[in-house]
């Protein structure tokens, strides 16, 4: 019982910060009903949660073939997971982007590979 | 918006070679670095990352990539308790379409496949149609620590803040499984969750494990942790909690769970997360045909979190050591201190217990006796008699690094 109000008190501190952080809607019904008991512990916990994630508007480094990676990588994810990784040759680029086709169906043309994985190598290249 | 990194790898290498990969914070002048407040450096090659209050139910995180989020939580944080709080808490994301708004009054948790009643919950219905459970257990990312493999390997290049731990509340998924009736004949139980990928064409992230494994009354489906309703980032509404078992397996915003008559076959099943099988997933780098099996089970880490790399102290003056370790599938039965690189070790004190997947703090009182270089090593040893290895082990994929953690001190 003491464990089940001790988290009561913890959902509702919970809801104080979730709607200055969050906006969150609907959490004055869950006020109301605070005198604790199981039974309000759902409603208390349950809130409609709304957040907004950072704009992603990370550009790849200016080069040729920027426009490449610009228009295919940023597809599924930042220009930041190519940066941080360690420097590449090109063939491991090219694995990469192979991988990126094969696995998760980058709609990266035959024809852009190439260039792309030259690219990669010279903004995070090894020889 | 993240603070963005803008200066291009080359610069920053340069950069990097000039302080010597200490891994420091606030190392950094704000000109190589655009519109950066703070920053640390990883030791290793393009370890520059950036400090960012900018996600949504998160304090300061490093990092590690913007979309999908994967944010790695301050060495420092581990030093505060053993309770990892939710907004420091990493986070690791596969997939960008992550829904930003969850509204109780339509979710739903489904059950279905080879089951006698298929059948569906609302979040009301766990909490209160149910038993709750709690458990304390260590979620660690498959690649924590990717960043210091050599050779290095693809993938997020994570230094050792990728993982947490939490007090886990929820319902046990045997309990949830058995209101649905398993039929005979099932193999395993698939977990997925609401985000997908942009393309159509990229498969779901979905996780499996046997059905004896899931009905073993430990795997839960939390709805809080550490008192707490999820983040969103961390799977709000619910998250499956697999314990003692890697984090690829604790599926984030859960709402299908499928009974299957047959193994899964699916991509994060049968192509991603695979480890050789070998003891501790080792193998030689280019080595072929080595057979490949899922990840599962975590191995025993320790680690400093109060002295850093190159760490001085006075001599004469004694300096409470600490650090935290897990024992991975199960709990710590001791930790070892060296003062001396390894050629002797002394057991550290506990601290409290609070379950066997738990972080545990442990400490030692180490008095600086002469002037001079020191190696500080630490190395769990859990209940079952696993260790860790005084080498790191490595593999293609950065997976399960658990190597004897040191730092090198001076004392003056």
């Amino acid at each position: 019982m003491l464990k089940e109000v001790r988290f009561s008190i913890a959902a509702l501190f919970c809801a104080a910060i979730l709607s200055l952080v969050c906006g969150v809607a609907s959490w004055s019904s869950a006020r109301a009903d605070s005198t604790s008991g199981k039974k309000d512990l759902a409603s208390r916990q349950w809130a409609i949660v709304r957040v907004a994630l950072p704009e992603n508007d990370e550009p790849f480094p200016p080069g040729i073939g920027a426009d490449i990676a610009g228009s295919q990588c940023l597809i599924c994810h930042s220009a930041g997971m190519v940066l941080t990784q360690p420097p590449l040759k090109k063939d491991e680029w090219r694995a990469e982007i192979m991988k990126m086709r094969s696995a998760y169906g980058a709609p990266i043309p035959d024809d852009q590979v190439d260039a792309l994985s030259e690219y990669l190598k010279d903004i995070n290249g090894r020889q | 918006m993240p603070r963005t990194l803008l200066v291009p790898p080359q610069s920053r290498r340069q950069f990097l070679a000039g302080v010597g990969g200490l891994g420091l914070t606030g190392l950094l002048g704000a000109p190589a670095w655009s519109g950066t407040e703070e920053s640390v450096v990883f030791p290793f090659v393009n370890g520059g990352r950036n400090l960012v209050k900018t996600f949504p139910q998160k304090g300061a995180m490093v990092l590690q990539r913007a979309r999908p989020p994967l944010l790695e939580t301050p060495f420092e944080v581990f030093d505060q308790g053993i309770f990892t709080p939710n907004d420091r808490f990493y986070v690791r994301w596969h997939l960008a379409n992550i829904p930003t708004v969850i509204d109780p009054a339509t979710f739903r948790l489904k059950v279905r496949g080879h089951v006698k009643q298929p059948i569906s919950f609302t979040l009301d219905d766990l909490v209160r149609k149910f038993k709750p459970i709690e458990i304390a257990a260590v979620n660690q990312c498959s690649g924590n620590s990717r960043g210091f493999f050599a050779p290095r390997v693809a993938g997020g290049q994570w230094a050792n803040g990728a993982m947490g731990n939490a007090l886990w509340r929820g319902v046990s998924l045997k309990a949830v499984l058995d209101r649905a009736g398993v039929k005979a004949g099932a193999l395993q139980v698939r977990f997925n969750g609401l985000d997908t990928g942009i393309l159509p064409q990229t498969p779901d992230f979905m996780k499996s494990l046997d059905v004896d494994h899931s009905l073993d009354g430990e795997v839960m489906i939390a709805y809080a942790m550490n008192g707490k309703p999820l983040p969103l980032l961390n799977g709000y509404p619910l998250r499956l909690v697999v314990p003692g078992w890697y984090a690829t397996y604790w599926v984030k915003m859960l709402d299908d769970i499928e009974v299957l008559d047959k193994p899964d076959d699916n991509f994060w099943m049968t192509r991603a997360y695979l480890i050789p099988d070998t003891p501790l997933a080792d193998m030689v780098p280019g080595q072929q045909g080595v057979k490949l099996i899922p990840i599962n089970r975590m191995v025993p880490r320790s680690f400093f979190t109060n002295v850093k790399d190159q760490a001085k102290f006075k001599v004469g003056e004694t300096t409470t050591v600490r650090g935290i370790a897990f024992g991975g599938d199960t709990g710590v039965a001791k930790v070892l201190f060296s003062a001396d690189a390894g050629s002797h070790w002394q057991e550290a004190r506990l601290g409290s217990d609070h379950g066997k997947y738990s972080f545990r703090r442990w400490t030692v009182e180490l008095r600086h006796s002469s002037a001079g270089p020191q190696t500080l090593m630490v190395k769990a040893l859990n209940t079952a008699g696993a260790s860790q290895p005084d080498g790191a082990n490595w593999n293609g994929s950065g997976f399960m690094r658990n190597i004897v953690e040191s730092v090198s001190v001076q004392s003056v």
